[in-house]
């Protein structure tokens, strides 16, 4: 018996009762965020009101998806093979928008290309090299040059 | 009639200036190739673009954004045809015949027939905005907040129906961007909600940064992993040329698509998604040898390439003549007229001749600067093609953060662009449909606006809605269909998508 077979036997969790509820408990914790705001009356909403529409019928969406999620795939049998690259390359573009500001746009986008070519990729390091110096160089002189758009530059002015 | 000519010459006046001929053939030559790049559509483009923009003039801005959709529309047929690769979502049907004639040694006229439905649809399409745009901003001229309110529900309702996943998914995803678009500063009452603390928050939740975070950050996140080159066949000009029997072939998948796709096109959701899946569902329906499909039928290339691009045509109508957006790019599209100080609408027509008649004729120039681009130049842009995906993905990454920050320097929309790229591929894995969510964010403060102001007309009686004709008939449709939607789910039966044979796709 193979892991899907194993998932249907058991019961478990569905992809869509899972993404129902979550989209449930969304709703909740929306729905509980818009108490500091006033409902007002039906002759004059109040911020909260259109929220709270919205809160409702998101609940009730989530709420029917998970009843009628029963009989998609089994949480525990979708593939995530690429999650954990998926995962790298977004911290790696966190930790870039963090230095962003800090760094300068030239030396950010030099950093994360190496990263991604040389660490994630594992390409050599001449074609490493040539394409974040060429990319970051390039784009700044395009978009922050000719097309004036501000962008950061490092505290060393470069 | 007269009068409409009139109008279109002074349209061309505007179109034929050459520095708006040379950001129309800009636009098409990006559109063409972002069409062609894996993981960057033209919503992704377009807003990438868009920060480039504020600087122009907002004829050019437009028809500039205008040629990067359409081009992208172009562009994604050749991925699709020479790799089995669709360029962009709408593309997803050109691949299972357009493949299948490369492979049998009939690429060039695949990318032909691809590139002449494109045209002759983008044409029809255009000569349809023409006609049709006018006279709808008149009659909106009548649109109340009340009309306005039953416009954008039965939007919604209809975005649900045509969905071509699940409708209770759309609905909530429509529901989650509506809900993103409450976050800020509420405009009747000044306070400012769900902003967490975070000043930037205040001014809403930009449409950049959701849209290039939900659909250019997550298809990479999706992809992550896949390497290798794939081997590229470059047609050559004389190779291209269709026989007598394809041409034959192709005209009335061409004519359907071209109708079709406009109709489509004009209604809301992912028309220029949907337009194709019907379009092959329709094609091979009626063909008298449905057993082609999937073989290499030229049926199978020119009805969904022609319908993709009347669609992305007719989505310019509701946008143009009614200031709402029926789609992620023509969301964007709105913004990028707005940072100039114009409101698309009813009245932009009237108060701003020169723009939507300048836009109108400069989709004609398109159109052949398209042709042109895409059928001898093939060859050539197929080079992209060579680019290792290892190679072109953290460019394409890079460009996502670039571009989302450029629109208003701000990190905030950055950190949103991340967190939307996270959440669209978890969604996608769980197999929703983002578009929804982006036009949510746009129609929420519409659909807000209009409904208070309603409620406060009618001293809070919702029977406004049934006591006007318009609203009236509007939400009795939208309500129509949303139970012609539920009848699948409620009853075991086939629905659309399965009489237009899309079940085996």
């Amino acid at each position: 018996m193979n892991e899907t077979d194993r998932g249907q036997t058991r019961g478990g969790l569905r992809s869509d009762q899972f993404s129902g509820l979550m989209l449930l408990a969304l709703a909740l914790y929306v729905g509980w965020e818009n108490r500091a705001y006033p409902l007002g009356s039906l002759q004059e909403p109040g911020p909260g009101y259109m929220p709270l529409l919205l809160v409702i019928f998101l609940g009730a969406m989530g709420l029917l998806i998970a009843l009628w999620g029963i009989k998609s795939a089994p949480l525990a049998s979708m593939k995530w093979t690429e999650a954990t690259r998926a995962v790298v390359i977004l911290v790696a573009c966190a930790v870039a928008t963090f230095a962003l500001e800090r760094i300068g746009y030239r030396i950010t986008m030099i950093a994360l290309l190496i990263f991604f070519l040389g660490a994630l990729e594992r390409k050599r390091p001449l074609p490493v090299a040539l394409v974040s110096v060429g990319f970051s160089f390039a784009s700044f002189y395009v978009i922050g040059d000719l097309l004036h758009v501000p962008l950061p530059r490092s505290p060393w002015g470069f | 009639m007269a009068e409409t000519f009139q109008n279109l010459l002074l349209g061309f006046s505007v179109a034929l200036q050459p520095s708006i001929l040379v950001y129309a053939f800009v636009g098409c030559l990006i559109g063409t190739l972002v069409g062609m790049m894996p993981g960057l559509g033209p919503l992704a483009g377009i807003s990438l673009l868009l920060p480039a923009t504020f600087g122009l003039n907002p004829i050019i801005a437009i028809v500039l954004l205008a040629g990067v959709y359409y081009g992208a529309m172009y562009g994604g047929s050749t991925t699709s045809i020479l790799l089995r690769i669709p360029g962009e979502a709408a593309s997803v049907m050109t691949c299972v015949d357009g493949y299948a004639m490369t492979q049998r040694g009939r690429a060039g006229p695949a990318l032909a027939i691809a590139a002449i439905g494109s045209f002759v649809a983008g044409t029809l399409g255009v000569i349809g905005l023409m006609l049709l745009a006018p006279t709808l901003a008149e009659f909106a001229l009548r649109f109340g907040p009340p009309e306005y309110t039953a416009l954008l529900l039965m939007g919604l309702f209809i975005l649900a129906y045509m969905s071509g996943g699940s409708m209770l998914k759309t609905l909530a995803m429509a529901a989650l961007g509506l809900m993103l678009g409450m976050i800020g500063i509420d405009v009747m009452s000044g306070y400012t909600r769900f902003s967490l603390g975070i000043v930037e928050l205040g001014d809403g939740v930009g449409i950049v940064p959701v849209a290039v975070g939900l659909f250019g950050v997550s298809e990479i996140l999706l992809a992550a992993g896949a390497t290798a080159a794939l081997p590229v066949q470059r047609p050559k000009l004389r190779e291209l040329i269709p026989s007598r029997e394809e041409f034959r072939l192709s005209a009335g998948p061409i004519a359907r698509g071209s109708l079709l796709g406009f109709m489509i096109g004009i209604i809301p959701g992912s028309a220029h998604i949907i337009s194709s899946f019907v379009s092959y569902g329709i094609e091979r329906r009626l063909s008298k040898h449905p057993e082609r499909f999937g073989q290499g039928a030229i049926e199978g290339v020119a009805g969904p390439e022609s319908a993709n691009n009347a669609a992305a045509t007719g989505a310019f109508v509701p946008m143009m003549a009614l200031g709402i957006p029926t789609s992620p790019v023509t969301a964007v599209m709105i913004a990028a007229i707005m940072v100039h100080g114009i409101l698309p609408g009813p009245m932009l027509i009237q108060q701003q001749p020169e723009l939507f008649w300048g836009f109108v004729a400069s989709m004609y120039v398109g159109n052949v600067v398209l042709l042109i681009l895409n059928l001898p130049m093939v060859g050539l842009f197929v080079n992209l093609l060579r680019i290792p995906y290892a190679y072109l993905y953290p460019c394409i990454l890079c460009f996502c953060i670039l571009g989302t920050y450029s629109v208003s320097n701000s990190l905030v929309d950055v950190w949103i662009l991340l967190v939307m790229g996270g959440l669209g591929y978890v969604l996608r894995k769980l197999g929703y449909d983002l578009a929804p969510v982006a036009l949510g964010l746009v129609l929420a403060p519409m659909l807000e606006l209009s409904l208070r102001q309603s409620l406060a007309m009618s001293a809070g009686d919702y029977g406004i809605f049934l006591d006007r004709p318009i609203a009236t008939t509007m939400l009795a449709l939208g309500v129509v269909l949303f139970l012609f939607a539920l009848k699948p789910l409620v009853f075991k039966g086939k629905d659309w998508r399965d009489q237009v044979g899309l079940e085996k796709q």
